[in-house]
């Protein structure tokens, strides 16, 4: 199979199970439960139809990536895990997995946008290409949340898979770890993460 | 996760990380660092006679016609692009493309009829996305006669919204394959444009200067090494300049090692910025400032056979109504204003684009009165004239 073929066909991933997490939201707040695997296959059919069934010219999916053509494998991972958490009832990211790729999101971006839209001389954005101490780094990252079993490493195991086999159209280690969706939704919540513990902690001292 | 779980994934991770190691582990081994063909104006008899001869491509048409960029190939073929369309940044606007074929060896022919190449449509549909217009082309030619051509698209926004796309022809333009896209920016992969002259390395694969224009504006290198089925490519890129002071760089080999770009200058003081590399172009002297005024605007250059730089600019810091060369002397300290091609107050005269070629002739082609795409051919005996005048 060509490359071209894989990296196309590999886009199609993410608008597909965000569009089943979309309709999954909306029966929530209708008040309908979209638990249960016979609802999922379902949704996964008509999701699937939906985003190739082609729309002005483009299936739906590759309207998704003309916006945006790399979405990170955390990104995916974390819709892809909100998608089977309502359909199963059970978690494939627990809640520590989850808060170290908050951290992981939030680090990456604000080390990587700014300095890449052109703040100082270093552009660490060039550091995904070929081998250089990102790669050492986000090895060693990876073994050690894997030896404190924490589930985000395995998130991480997928992102160099997906990087050996080039399902992304780039080539840049960087585009498999971070996009601009996920730094911005890592943050959010850890911001909510912040105001909540404060908030708590305000508690607390009022009670006491 | 159980143990055996556990370890296996951490293998699993150790062999996955070892595969791009090993991969940087035998580039490195087996070739040295980068390292550039010099490029320059081939030196004439010593006494050849001045030339120099003024032509526009293309018929006049009522479109507007931007950023043209010139190849030669093998047997003397020259090709052109150029975008097109009802203004700059309208929907309608395609790349279009010429060649200009020697009638025998040494006696130049017609161009042909430009013909487009991409538009937004092609575009779309070879990148299966959707491309709202399309932007400057750069082409150059490489082993085996083939025709590349990178070029800028738009999906959303202005220019900002930018992307590299990449195409090669393997029968001198006739057909092109189906365009491809160049990731070069963490964020949303926009704001990557090209417009000056590739420079080959020797051993292969080309450095070609690319800039960013979002929230910074700055100028870059994009590594570019295709495969030799010409279908396969890598590419990397690296920064030539920070924060907003210049753009649109153009890229002069001086030797093996060492380079000097000239910058668009964006800042403040309008004026060509220059950098220095010394080590085949991973590392860069922070920009400074030549004398030689600019509006903004689009700046080209090319080494000459002695060792000095001709640039094309606009000699103006406020319009491009005028189109000018220069000389440096061989430290690039001071400038010589050569020759004055073009002066129509109120007119745009802009984005040279200069190509030495074989016979020893320089080509310029630059955008006239955003009508027309003229194109200049001299020798160094005619530049050198030009520079004595002067005096």
């Amino acid at each position: 199979m060509s490359e071209e073929i894989i990296i196309t066909g590999f886009s199609f991933l993410f608008p597909f199970l965000l569009l089943m997490l979309t309709v999954q939201s909306v029966l929530r707040r209708l008040g309908k439960s979209p638990g249960g695997w016979r609802p999922a296959v379902i949704l996964g059919f008509f999701s699937a139809l939906a985003v190739t069934v082609p729309v002005g010219g483009l299936p739906l999916a590759r309207w998704v990536a003309s916006l945006n053509a790399n979405f990170s494998i955390p990104l995916t991972a974390v819709v892809l895990h909100r998608v089977w958490k309502n359909a199963s009832g059970t978690a494939l990211l627990d809640g520590n997995a989850l808060r170290v790729g908050w951290i992981f999101g939030g680090i990456g971006g604000v080390v990587l946008y700014p300095m890449a839209l052109g703040l100082g001389p270093f552009d660490p954005y060039s550091q995904g290409w070929g081998f250089s101490s990102l790669f050492v780094v986000s090895m060693g990252l990876t073994v050690f949340l894997l030896v404190k079993k924490n589930r985000f490493g395995v998130v991480l195991v997928f992102c160099i898979l997906s990087y050996n086999l080039h399902l992304l159209e780039s080539s840049n280690l960087w585009d498999y770890f971070i996009d601009p969706f996920f730094v911005s939704v890592s943050l959010a919540a850890l911001v909510r993460r912040f105001v909540k513990s404060k908030n708590r902690r305000d508690n607390r001292m009022e009670k006491s | 996760m159980n143990k055996k779980f556990v370890f296996i994934l951490i293998l699993l991770t150790l062999l996955l990380y070892a595969r791009p190691f090993w991969q940087w582990f035998q580039a490195k081994k087996g070739a040295p660092g980068p390292s550039f063909h010099v490029v320059s104006a081939l030196p004439g008899a010593t006494n050849e006679r001045p030339f120099m001869k003024e032509e526009f491509i293309g018929p006049p048409g009522a479109m507007q016609v931007h950023a043209a960029s010139m190849a030669e190939l093998g047997d003397g073929t020259l090709a052109a692009v150029w975008y097109g369309g009802e203004y700059e940044g309208s929907k309608d606007t395609r790349i279009y493309f010429t060649t200009r074929v020697p009638r025998a060896p040494g006696e130049e022919g017609e161009w042909s009829l430009p013909r487009g190449i991409v538009d937004r449509v092609s575009a779309g549909k070879e990148l299966k996305r959707y491309i709202k217009k399309t932007g400057n082309p750069l082409i150059f030619s490489g082993p085996g006669d083939r025709l590349w051509l990178i070029y800028v698209t738009v999906s959303v926004g202005g220019w900002s919204g930018s992307a590299l796309n990449v195409t090669v022809s393997h029968d001198r333009g006739r057909n092109w394959a189906p365009g491809r896209r160049l990731t070069l920016s963490p964020f949303f992969n926009v704001s990557e444009l090209v417009r000056n002259n590739p420079l080959p390395l020797t051993g292969g694969g080309y450095v070609i200067p690319i800039y960013h224009e979002c929230i910074g504006i700055f100028s870059e290198l994009l590594w570019f090494f295709p495969k030799s089925d010409g279908k396969g490519l890598n590419y990397r890129k690296t920064r030539l300049t920070w924060g907003k002071r210049f753009l649109q760089p153009t890229i002069v080999a001086l030797s093996p090692d060492s380079a000097v770009t000239f910058h668009r200058g964006h800042g403040v003081r309008k004026n060509i910025g220059m950098s220095f590399g010394e080590d085949g172009g991973e590392t860069w002297t922070a920009p400074g400032y030549i004398e030689l005024p600019n509006p903004d605007a689009g700046i080209a250059a090319l080494l000459l056979s002695d060792g000095r730089v001709l640039l094309a600019y606009n000699h103006h810091r406020e319009t491009r109504e005028n189109l000018s060369l220069a000389v440096s002397d061989r430290g690039f300290r001071s400038w010589r204003r050569a020759a004055v091609l073009e002066d129509t107050p109120g007119e745009e005269f802009s984005y040279p684009y200069l190509l030495p070629t074989g016979d020893g002739s320089i080509h310029l082609v630059y955008t006239w009165k955003r009508q027309r795409i003229k194109h200049v051919v001299f020798n160094e005996a005619w530049l050198h004239k030009q520079v004595s005048d002067e005096r």
